[in-house]
């Protein structure tokens, strides 16, 4: 399997050229390059190949019935959404009283800095995450497309 | 000089505008015409990245539920292919993220026929079960991509989406959609030597 070009030509170009998605001076670049590069051209015949090959290939698909079939769905969403709701309010209750308790209680310095620290930590992940799932959805074109 | 041309791609996304637009307004039957029109795709792009056809199909009907529950929001100016296939990728991504995506199988219908069938019309059956080996040689290959080289093979050499289209839903610029895929089909070449070389007949 000859891959390798002699010249600086970009073979990235052989598959936009394939794909017909090259401006008309990139393409004419590539044709008078696959004139004179073996290699290239060898590797240009076999994308095509493969390409076509793909094209060609039909898949079995599924019957009317199965699409009318209700997937999973609905009464799982929701137990799942009801779910993480209640470990949310667990969780920040439980911190609240481990707070609490770590400030007014009679635990020693160490047991004090592990609870803070354990809480913190976890605000500090939680924050993270929040941050960067706000910023994804203010550049997301799709931001409406459900997840 | 009245030809019959088809319908150009402005005058069909004309068309899915009307039906998403008719669909909007509750128009049972263009709901129907929207499925139909799109239920294969979103099927065939969620084959290729789970690699079973069982959770393909799952996830396919997630996809369209999930599709139809925002069409109120959808600016039906758009084309639909890469909102519904944008929908079937996230969906597709979040499973992996929770599951880690179970490890691809050979593709077998029910009855334990091959799924990959050859639609060309070559002209011997030795050349008819050639191809087909080619195909199911190649299918092999791709399920054993990284998954951002599978998605971007399952959407331009299967399903054959522009780069612009492809660029919308995957989110990366349409230069990165080009070396992307350049990459996965010489990931794919490499996979398939010598066969490939044997094919070309270098």
């Amino acid at each position: 399997m000859s891959t390798n070009c002699p010249t600086s030509f970009d073979q990235t170009m052989l598959s936009g050229y394939i794909d017909d998605e090259l401006t008309q001076g990139e393409e004419q670049r590539v044709r008078l390059h696959l004139e004179d590069c073996e290699s290239c051209r060898q590797m240009y015949l076999e994308l095509t190949t493969i390409r076509e090959t793909a094209m060609s290939t039909r898949f079995e698909n599924p019957h009317d019935e199965q699409w009318d079939e209700s997937p999973r769905g609905g009464i799982s969403l929701f137990t799942r959404g009801l779910g993480w709701t209640m470990a949310v309010i667990w969780l920040a209750s439980v911190a609240a009283f481990g707070l609490w308790h770590a400030a007014t209680g009679p635990e020693s310095l160490v047991e004090k800095l592990l609870i803070f620290g354990g809480i913190t930590a976890a605000a500090l992940l939680f924050v993270s995450v929040l941050i960067d799932r706000i910023r994804v959805s203010r550049t997301d074109r799709y931001r409406e497309v459900k997840k | 000089m009245a030809a019959n041309h088809p319908p150009t791609a402005v005058a069909l996304s004309a068309i899915q505008a009307q039906t998403v637009l008719a669909a909007q307004a509750g128009d049972a039957e263009a709901r129907e015409v929207l499925a139909r029109s799109c239920q294969r795709a979103a099927f065939h792009f969620a084959l290729h990245l789970t690699g079973h056809r069982d959770d393909a199909l799952e996830l396919s009907q997630d996809a369209m539920l999930r599709f139809f529950g925002s069409l109120g929001r959808f600016d039906a100016s758009r084309p639909v292919r890469p909102w519904l296939l944008r929908i079937v990728r996230n969906l597709a991504r979040d499973r992996s993220r929770r599951m880690r995506i179970r490890r691809v199988e050979p593709l077998d219908s029910d009855d334990g026929g091959p799924i990959v069938e050859p639609v060309d019309s070559s002209p011997t059956p030795e050349q008819m079960a050639h191809r087909s080996e080619m195909q199911r040689r190649l299918w092999s290959a791709v399920l054993e991509l990284k998954p951002r080289h599978r998605e971007v093979i399952a959407l331009r050499d299967y399903l054959d989406l522009s780069y612009d289209e492809i660029s919308e839903i995957l989110r990366v610029p349409r230069g990165t959609v080009m070396s992307r895929l350049h990459r996965a089909r010489s990931a794919l070449r490499a996979a398939l030597q010598p066969a490939l070389r044997k094919e070309v007949g270098a």
